[in-house]
């Protein structure tokens, strides 16, 4: 038995009648908006946090080597394969003898762009096409609606390689929209479904009710209020897309060299594996870890911004 | 008439953020050989927790604290898993309150009941399987071969409880205990799953532990009453002595608060003011003094133990009833709240 | 299987036969569309045109379309472009052969690690092993599958030496590497799925009653809990075929297993219209087969689903 109740605690305590209203200190709790309470519960996120800086250094390497890469990616035959790694370069060389290093930061810069480019237009056709199906419903929803269910049942992967195989042309662009015709439309569903329930509030019939636009009320009423799951489905597309372009170019079907791409790098890595374990491994963790980053911070954002689905 | 199961100082808790919920909080009770036993108590009182401790079934984060349970000569607090598991369901078995949810969705009705033979070696599996519709057709469910391979859900409520009974019944165990067995159920299946359990009582002199919070149904099938207040037992007695003089105020007011057919039309109906303590933050002396009418100086400071108040009758109060003169002048201040959850507790 | 079943899964499989039809012929419909054939005619016109006119592809497109429509209901797919004489419905049968055997590792990978992971964390709620779940999930979906195939193959060439070559197929031993690297990321989103219904299900009044009834601790997780834990977790099934079907790309690649994902691979490399669009003729059929399967379990697991 720990503690012994007593009536001193009975309860708040209650001030006389008569100079209760006098004496009213009572302090109304300090407003937070949805964002910031999302905020603070992300931040107390210690996974998301880590993996927010994991981001941001695969971001800045990225930038930095728009401009510099300690060595060229077309200088060959600095050192073997084989060599230990060392401070002049600390991930060693290739089967071709350039310095893995660079090839690392140059392949942030692709995975970034891929990733990050992809998200974006999916997010900007899948959020039109949900907004206008859910909105407008009718035939608009039909048509809509009709090819995400169609897409519902074939593997993304193989309309992107159809896509790829048509096109016949490997570059950034086209392994962007590849992957963006599938990928819209898990975005498109969910704004759908945002929106065919909000477009029923209060808020949004006192708009219609005041002879507001329809394009207005969807993006001033109804949009920000689905904004929450929709920034959750858009930072999940970035390695998506970003694991999708490794997996094209470890297939061979990626970017045409010098272009690096990490999913490349794992793929000849393999090659070296009867020599050298580093040049297989060191792309595939750079890989790994930046997936694992993005992942957490989605993670982390489902969880502050939808405290409903917990896990 | 030997005791079969006997409660004593037994204390179940919670611990939450906000504290300790004291749900049992020190009780002590007893269950004669094929007695019929009625725990009664509001939403709260720990009447349910009570039932669960007995046979070790306290959800987390609750636990027994302090305490004994004894059947049969054998402390349950001090069994291992495996005693434990041979206990349940063969020599105490119970039945819940919801049959929509207590029966597994998704295996046969007949199966469940073979299931709780198969646990335990009463029987052997020839014979558990020959039980079933033999059990079925003893809580009176028709067609009972049939009925064994059909699902909960092709099942009605009230039959489903009755399944549930017969699963109870199946390893013929000493003790039934029924938690709410027919508040779920309409008005008329309620009656016949009554009557059900005290045919069953009579015949195969099952001790039954009836939990519920419906006095009525106390005084229809039970020969020894609980009356659970905050954790605690409050009143104790044989049923009939209970109504006919119930000495705690907290059973007297119970009692007053039922209509009763043999007072004319226009009488008035007491009600309890108040609502049942926060069992986290319990008030000092008697736990009922906030909302009792009868309050004198040391019901405020210091808790009554159980008293002796009349043959085999006990009471956990400073005052008995019967000693208050002017008891019912009180009930004519009180306006008509015809609330049904204040009527019937 | 109830006669509701058995009409409601003839239905399906007609529209899994009508989905299959449609993605063939506009996977036959694009790829004749393409400027060129595959044939080499810079080197040899003459062969080149020879061959072109062998495989029909200078008939003009609705002609093309119409013969191969009518090759396909008689369950002829044609030829391959690349590799002559090699009919491709034969072929693409024989390599579906080995990709559903190792498909079926796979899953097995799946189901046996993710239900595990998933009843333990749910059963031990707040140990390490279940803090360690939410963890090993988002591994689960980050790590691509080649890099844990690559990951694989190091770890059996260092720790295990002496082991038959790990790459390459036809051995029994070369059959749990790639089952593994198929089959494991899947595990983590099974086992989350499996957390949270397990939780979900050892909280409900008929696990109370099962433990009432003095039933043993295995008997109660496995039969009465997992049962019902099960129900919800099937919905993963259709996108874990479809997961699997897409790792295999990669994984058959990788492991030098001849079956559909590596000839999938080749044959998009060597741009042969044959075989590429009788494969994805083949896949749609696989994945709405799969999928149907995976419908008509939950009357099985769940006897108050009944289809009408």
């Amino acid at each position: 038995m720990t503690t012994i109740t007593t009536g001193q605690n009975m309860g708040p305590p209650i001030a006389p009648p008569g100079i209760s209203e006098a004496t009213d200190y009572s302090i109304a709790p300090e407003q937070v908006s949805l964002w910031q309470d999302a905020w603070r519960r992300f931040r107390r996120n210690k996974l998301s946090m880590v993996g927010m800086v994991v981001f941001f250094i695969v971001l800045l390497t990225a930038f930095v080597s728009i401009f510099w890469t300690p060595y060229s990616l077309y200088a060959q035959g600095l050192g073997d394969v084989a060599a230990p790694l060392t401070l002049q370069h600390p991930f060693g060389f290739d089967a071709s003898g350039r310095d893995v290093l660079s090839f690392i930061m140059k392949g942030a810069q692709v995975a970034v762009v891929v990733g990050v480019l992809t998200a974006v237009f999916t997010s900007v056709v899948g959020i039109a096409a949900g907004l206008a199906a859910g909105f407008f419903r009718g035939w608009v929803d039909t048509v809509i609606s009709g090819i995400t269910y169609i897409g519902y049942g074939i593997p993304n992967l193989l309309i992107a390689f159809l896509i790829l195989f048509i096109t016949n042309r490997p570059s950034i662009f086209n392994v962007i929209i590849a992957l963006s015709v599938t990928s819209w439309m898990d975005m498109a569903r969910l704004v759908r479904g945002q929106t065919l329930a909000l477009r029923e509030r209060e808020f949004v019939e006192a708009a219609r009710a005041t002879g507001t636009k329809n394009l207005p009320i969807m993006i001033r009423h109804v949009l920000p209020n689905a904004l929450g799951p929709i920034i959750v489905q858009a930072t999940f597309l970035i390695p998506a897309a970003i694991l999708f372009e490794a997996f094209l170019s470890f297939l061979g079907f990626g970017l045409p060299s010098p272009d690096p791409s990490w999913g490349a790098m794992v793929s000849a890595g393999l090659q070296d594996r009867f020599l050298t374990y580093h040049t297989m491994i060191i792309p595939s963790l750079a890989l790994l870890i930046t997936l694992m980053a993005v992942n957490f911070i989605g993670d982390g954002l489902r969880d502050a911004l939808d405290p409903r689905l917990k896990r | 008439m030997a005791a079969i199961l006997e409660v004593k100082g037994l204390k179940t808790q919670f611990i939450v953020r906000g504290g300790i919920v004291r749900a049992v909080d020190g009780i002590d009770f007893r269950v004669n050989k094929g007695e019929t036993v009625g725990i009664v108590g509001e939403s709260g009182s720990g009447k349910s927790m009570t039932a669960l401790s007995i046979l070790r079934l306290v959800p987390e984060p609750g636990k027994i604290v302090e305490g004994s349970i004894t059947f049969d000569g054998r402390d349950v607090l001090a069994m291992n898993d495996d005693q434990l598991r041979k206990f349940r369901g063969n020599d105490i078995s119970m039945i819940f309150q919801d049959p929509m949810s207590s029966l597994n969705p998704v295996l046969k009705v007949g199966y469940q009941i073979e299931e709780a033979m198969r646990a335990h070696d009463r029987f052997t599996p020839e014979e558990a399987k020959a039980r079933v519709p033999l059990l079925l057709r003893r809580v009176r469910i028709p067609d009972p071969e049939r009925r064994a391979k059909e699902y909960p859900h092709q099942f009605s409520g009230g039959m489903r409880q009755r399944a549930m009974i017969a699963m109870g019944l199946s390893n013929e165990p000493e003790v039934l205990i029924a938690d709410e067995p027919t508040t779920a159920l309409d008005v008329t299946v309620q009656a016949q799953i009554l009557e059900q359990l005290r045919d069953l009582n009579k015949e195969l002199g099952t001790a039954i532990v009836l939990i519920t919070h419906n006095m009525a149904v106390v005084a229809n099938i039970c020969t020894w009453v609980v009356v659970m207040y905050a954790g605690r037992v409050v009143e104790q007695g044989p049923t009939e002595e209970i109504f006919r003089s119930p000495q705690h105020p907290y059973t007297w007011s119970l009692l007053r608060s039922i209509p009763r057919i043999d007072e004319k039309l226009g009488g008035k109906l007491l009600t309890i003011k108040g609502l049942p303590p926060d069992l986290t933050n319990l008030p000092p002396g008697c736990k009922f003094h906030p909302r009792c009418r009868f309050t004198v100086d040391r019901c405020f400071t210091e808790e009554p133990e159980l008293m002796t108040v009349g043959p085999q009758h006990e009471s956990r109060c400073w005052v008995q009833m019967d000693n208050v003169a002017d008891r019912d002048s009180d009930i004519r201040e009180v306006p008509v709240v015809p609330e049904a959850e204040n009527a019937a507790v | 299987m109830s006669r509701g079943t058995l009409i409601y899964g003839g239905k399906r499989l007609l529209l899994v036969l009508g989905t299959a039809f449609i993605v063939s012929t506009v996977t036959f419909l694009l790829v004749h569309s393409l400027a060129g054939n595959p044939f080499t005619c810079e080197k040899n016109p003459a062969g080149c045109q020879h061959e072109a006119a062998a495989y029909g592809l200078n008939n003009n497109l609705f002609i093309q379309y119409k013969n191969f429509v009518w090759n396909l209901v008689h369950g002829d797919l044609g030829y391959s472009y690349v590799n002559q004489g090699v009919q491709v419905m034969p072929l693409l049968i024989k390599e579906a052969g080995n990709s559903l055997i190792l498909g079926l590792f796979a899953i097995i990978v799946t189901i046996v690690v993710g239900l595990i992971i998933g009843v333990t964390a749910a059963i031990k709620q707040n140990s390490w092993i279940d803090y360690s779940l939410s963890s090993f999930v988002v591994f689960g979906y980050s790590v691509p599958s080649f890099v844990l195939a690559t990951f694989l193959i190091i770890l059996t060439a260092i720790a295990l030496p002496n082991w038959a070559n790990s790459i390459g197929w036809g051995a029994p031993e070369q059959i749990p590497l790639p089952a593994i690297a198929l089959g494991l990321p899947y595990a983590a989103v099974v086992a989350r799925l499996t957390r949270a219904s397990m939780l979900d299900v050892i909280r409900q009044d008929y696990v109370r009653t099962a433990w009432a009834k003095g039933l043993s601790s295995r008997v109660i997780i496995v039969r009465h809990a997992l049962r019902n834990a099960l129900i919800p977790v099937i919905t993963v099934g259709g996108p874990l075929v479809t997961a699997i079907i897409t790792g295999s790309v990669v994984i058959e690649t990788i492991f030098g297993i001849p079956g559909l994902g590596k000839e999938f691979v080749n044959s998009i490399l060597n741009r042969d219209y044959g075989i590429v669009v009788g494969l994805y003729t083949f896949y749609a059929i696989l994945v709405g087969l799969a999928n149907l399967g995976v419908d008509l379990l939950y009357p099985v697991l769940d006897p108050r689903i009944r289809y009408a």
